[in-house]
């Protein structure tokens, strides 16, 4: 298995935000999965030791100053679940895909509650159920990675 | 069992650093002072504009591909469909090269007119074209941005139209972009007028959809459906007169004392990507007004005093100029706060 460098983290990372940051728009902007969170959670599940709550957080302020929404509010959500993330990062190794996959959705779900409360509090109204959507394409996509074993250890067969 | 991650085994196994929770607990504490110093104290917005500045380059590269698939689109674009594009054009142009010999001819009689009335000219607002960067982040806040920002004296408070009416408002100005807030937003509100019959009221976006709302009138207002909402241009921030809507939808409740009124934006927000920012209106409109009719006080009192010299046995006459004056007093007080007061009181 090779050993994870810091510098491929946070180059991973910068992809995944330019593809959050594409000009999304219509329909491809309600199902656009949160690419920076997959690939957060991706590495705070393989390396937690390089990847921890301090670099989803600091992620999500990078998040808030592009988006320009209200400061803070991607890294608070971010750092929860990287928080989730982190102490069940033992046991979730352990995991079959599917039972991974389900924690990983949960995670997503976790976040896009979190923003909701936030913007309810600042005074925003309630999206519906298509505000959701995100967290079932992102799993579609992290199921498509997982199965695909897009350089995930270096090995490509199963193991 | 199949796994699909495999962690990778450090030599600390059980040296981690701080407990997840305590650096839950700081950066949790972390955000949410950033949010509410935002929200609250508005003191982040030059620290906000700096990182935006050094995110820019970032966001060319991620605007790049798009940019590049529309210059090749356009550069492919048949001969045929240009030629089709550039006789519409120049319909489009004739029809309103005759319209606006009309809308001269009627602005020097409006000059003319309001001359006679001695109320302060219209100043013209400068308009600056933008292009939309891209549409907000967020599917659900109604906002663009804008190629148009600081750098270009863009401020924010400026109206933002297209060709066939308003789109909304700049709310946040950074060096090189600015945000606009879209008239379909939930917090953006415009005063208008019915064209039909003059009637004022404010509209608020609906923010769900892309519809407008026009609440709080009572229940047998005169407003139709397929009624035209335009500016009425007493905010000093939208001209007079720009079409902002159209009344899609009017019902009444016998719940609610109001009418609800739904109005679908004549604005193309979705099929244009350039769109003008109008400069904002200078402040002096009603100073000015104050000072010409303080003028004509004046003058009304040096005719007065120059009649009283020459002609002595007429007293009446200083009394008359100085009525010109009198229906314009109202104007001095701000226009705005009686209609904006009134949704308000009813809430």
């Amino acid at each position: 298995m090779q050993v994870i460098k810091l510098p491929s983290i946070y180059l991973s990372l910068l992809m995944a935000l330019i593809l959050q940051i594409l000009p999304w728009s219509g329909w491809g902007l309600l199902v656009r999965p949160d690419f920076v969170l997959l690939t957060l959670i991706y590495w705070l599940l393989r390396a937690p030791q390089l990847c921890n709550i301090g670099t989803a957080w600091f992620i999500g302020i990078i998040i808030d100053i592009a988006t320009g929404g209200l400061f803070g509010q991607n890294a608070l959500a971010y750092a929860f679940s990287a928080f989730f993330a982190v102490i069940y990062q033992r046991r979730l190794a352990l995991f079959n895909i599917w039972q991974q996959a389900a924690y990983v959705f949960a995670l997503l779900i976790l976040t896009q509650a979190t923003l909701l409360v936030l913007k309810l509090f600042a005074g925003g109204n309630s999206p519906g159920w298509i505000y959701f959507l995100p967290c079932v394409t992102g799993i579609l996509l992290w199921q498509l990675v997982i199965f695909s074993r897009i350089g995930i250890d270096g090995q490509t067969g199963k193991n | 069992m199949r796994r699909a991650i495999h962690p990778q085994q450090t030599q600390a196994f059980f040296v981690r650093g701080p407990s997840p929770f305590s650096r839950l607990v700081l950066f949790a504490a972390l955000s949410l002072t950033l949010m509410a110093t935002d929200s609250r104290l508005h003191y982040l917005t030059e620290i906000r504009q700096g990182f935006i500045a050094l995110l820019h380059p970032l966001q060319m590269i991620a605007n790049a591909p798009f940019n590049a698939y529309q210059s090749t689109q356009e550069y492919f674009s048949t001969h045929n469909t240009l030629l089709k594009e550039n006789t519409a054009l120049k319909q489009q142009a004739l029809f309103q090269s005759a319209e606006l010999q009309r809308l001269k001819s009627l602005e020097s009689e409006n000059a003319n007119l309001r001359n006679l009335l001695g109320a302060a000219e219209v100043v013209s607002q400068p308009a600056k074209l933008g292009e939309i960067l891209h549409m907000g982040r967020d599917p659900f806040v109604h906002r663009i941005v804008v190629n148009l920002g600081a750098h270009h004296d863009i401020v924010a408070g400026q109206a933002v139209i297209d060709g066939a009416g308003v789109i909304g408002q700049v709310t946040r100005v950074y060096p090189f972009s600015s945000e606009v807030t879209l008239i379909t937003d939930k917090d953006l509100a415009i005063p208008i007028q019915i064209e039909r019959n003059n009637l004022r009221a404010i509209a608020f976006g609906h923010g769900r959809d892309t519809s407008i709302d026009l609440p709080y009138l009572p229940a047998n207002v005169d407003i139709r459906k397929g009624d035209k909402l335009v500016t009425s241009g007493i905010d000093g921030i939208y001209p007079t007169g720009l079409a902002v809507a159209e009344v899609v939808s009017v019902s009444s409740n016998a719940n609610s004392p109001f009418a609800h009124i739904v109005c679908k934006p004549v604005a193309g927000i979705e099929n244009h990507r350039q769109v003008l920012l109008l400069g904002l209106q200078q402040p002096e409109v009603a100073s000015g007004v104050a000072a010409n009719t303080a003028n004509i006080a004046k003058e009304a009192a040096a005719k007065a005093m120059a009649s009283k010299a020459t002609t002595q046995p007429k007293p009446v006459q200083p009394v008359k100029p100085t009525t010109p004056a009198k229906p314009l007093a109202p104007v001095n007080t701000p226009p705005s706060t009686s209609p904006l007061a009134k949704p308000n009181a009813s809430h």
